[in-house]
């Protein structure tokens, strides 16, 4: 198959993806890839697809139709489980965190490192979240707080320190900077720059197209449950991207 | 102000403060102190476990966001089988593993039900509570069953169920403390109290991290029921007998100690030593009252009036110290 054969350059390809809802249609045959450390932004009206797209990769929903390979590899992908198994890693608006636990108990969530009979190992998770946020240019007092009292863009921080420290290999942002002030918007382009220096690829979904073309590589836009244009940054500028944006939501 | 500042940003020290000023005031005003008296203090310590044990299960599902309003039920039907089992000359012991086991498979379905429909627990157990309380009914015939000649005064399984450690220390208080500090470490130290607190908080944030919520939320449901069937046998064996209406009214007074203990109705909040605190402070509130000759049907008021004041309280010095 032709799929096999470029799997050195796809971290993800997802083939021919349909998905009903009920009679209603949300994806008619979609295909979309993603190479090795590439930052592809994900764009479109609301309804039109992405979101699906992206819940069938991260295993919220499962595709009626259509294949996906993983690093070279068909897989299936039935529940975030086997998702995060794989090493995609989300990163979403608001479900990404539980705003009332701590710092390191978030990053941990379900990947707790135990000494002995599941008791957690408090201290070397304090430590790891501390160095993982570290990285990231993101100092906290301690790890103790919990994400509640953090600001917007600290917790989307918080989030993806966590998907850069478990080594994922493919991190899918959804809206990370609806909602936050023009400080923090630029606090989380940077965490996504260094995302990119980790070589890790991402997709990155998103209403706004100024913060997304600073950042991303190709630009997907879908309307009505199609991909309509697939472009290299280098060959649209931002008015350009607009404008298919919007013709796209228009047509029929 | 900074130290008074820190103790308040724990959530079970007002529950703390509530309970030492509860314990003050009706040592000064029960009629001749009784209320420190040691015999007052060993009576109390009988009773007050049959419900403590309970309040301490559903603490930990509330704190994953869900309610069991069953365990008035849940509680006489395993205390049922037990009398039953003994009475089919099953020994003491083997009776409570299978009340134990009839608590866990009450919960099961409990647990399964609210999952698999998705209906607020609120209703799922509900509905449950009557149910199994119209079972027990009509299967015991609400006839009471003597047990004494099963577990007579002085058998090893009396002494382990209803004993006394020392001439103060009832062994009921042990047991309580025993499951205090199991589900502390459970809750607090163990990974699968990361998954409790994240699904109750987060469910979508836990469900996206790869934790099985459903399971965890199941699992919940089933500790209380173990819990249910554990009290039930304590409850026998102190009273002699089983009664069809043991258990009556204590779904809302196990809520009413969670709550009172800082546990958030929305799931997510909540600690092991806040919930043990509640627990503690509703029977002092019941015992208290009897003794300063309060008439027993105006102490539902009260621990209703508490039960309101408290979450007041606590959403009052939660704005003042965010």
């Amino acid at each position: 198959m032709e799929y096999e054969n470029r799997q050195n350059d796809d971290i993800v390809r997802m083939v021919n993806i349909e998905k009903w809802f009920g009679r209603v249609y949300a994806l008619r045959g979609v295909d979309f890839h993603l190479k090795r450390g590439e930052t592809v932004g994900l764009l479109g009206d609301n309804g039109a697809g992405k979101s699906t797209l992206i819940k069938i990769l991260s295993g919220y929903h499962v595709a009626d139709k259509g294949d996906i390979y993983f690093d070279g590899k068909k897989v299936v992908i039935r529940s975030p489980r086997d998702a995060r198994r794989l090493g995609i890693e989300t990163v979403y608006q608001e479900q990404a965190l539980a705003p009332n636990l701590s710092i390191s108990r978030n990053i941990f969530m379900g990947r707790e490192p135990v000494k002995g009979f599941g008791i957690m190992d408090k201290k070397l998770m304090d430590e790891e979240s501390m160095q993982a946020l570290q990285n990231l240019g993101l100092r906290l007092r301690s790890p103790d707080l919990p994400v509640v009292t953090l600001s917007g863009g600290e917790r989307q921080g918080v989030a993806i320190a966590r998907a850069i420290h478990f080594k994922a290999k493919c991190v899918i942002l959804d809206e990370p900077t609806v909602a936050l002030s023009v400080k923090e918007v630029n606090e989380v382009l940077e965490f996504i720059r260094e995302i990119q220096r980790e070589g890790i690829s991402s997709i990155f979904i998103t209403h706004n197209l100024y913060h997304v073309y600073e950042i991303a590589e190709r630009f997907v836009v879908m309307a009505r449950g199609k991909k309509m244009t697939d472009v290299l940054k280098e060959d649209v500028t931002l008015d350009d991207l607009s404008e298919l944006v919007i013709k796209s939501a228009l047509v029929e | 102000m900074n130290q008074t500042r820190r103790f308040y940003s724990f959530r079970s020290s007002s529950t703390l403060v509530v309970f030492v000023t509860l314990v003050v005031v009706f040592s000064i005003f029960t009629p001749n102190h009784i209320f420190i008296n040691e015999r007052n203090i060993a009576a109390l310590g009988k009773l007050f476990p049959d419900l403590g044990i309970i309040a301490l299960g559903i603490g930990v599902l509330m704190i994953c966001g869900e309610f069991d309003l069953s365990v008035g039920s849940v509680l006489p039907f395993c205390s049922f089988i037990f009398a039953q089992q003994m009475i089919a000359d099953f020994s003491p012991f083997v009776s409570f593993f299978v009340s134990l086991l009839v608590g866990a498979i009450l919960g099961l379905i409990n647990g399964i039900i609210t999952v698999k429909t998705k209906m607020p627990s609120f209703i799922t157990t509900l509905g449950t509570l009557m149910f199994w309380r119209g079972i027990l009914y009509v299967w015991s015939k609400m006839m009471p069953m003597s047990i004494r000649t099963f577990v007579p005064s002085g058998s090893p399984f009396q002494k382990l169920m209803a004993g006394n450690l020392n001439a103060y220390i009832p062994v009921q208080v042990i047991w309580f403390a025993i499951f205090a500090v199991i589900l502390s470490i459970l809750l607090h130290f163990h990974r699968f109290g990361n998954w409790i607190y994240s699904t109750g908080d987060n469910r979508d944030a836990a469900h996206a991290m790869g934790i099985r919520t459903d399971l965890v939320k199941i699992i919940c449901f089933m500790i209380v029921g173990v819990l249910c069937g554990f009290s039930a046998c304590m409850q026998s064996v102190r009273l002699g007998s089983f009664a069809a209406t043991q258990g009556v009214g204590f779904e809302f007074k196990a809520i009413s100690a969670c709550v009172i203990g800082g546990t958030s109705l929305r799931g997510g909040i909540g600690s092991m030593t806040g919930i043990f605190l509640g627990a503690l402070t509703i029977p002092i509130i019941d015992n208290g009252l009897i003794l300063m000759r309060v008439p027993v049907f105006a102490i539902s008021a009260f621990i209703g009036l508490a039960t309101i004041l408290f979450v007041l309280l606590n959403n009052y010095i939660e704005r003042k110290t965010r």
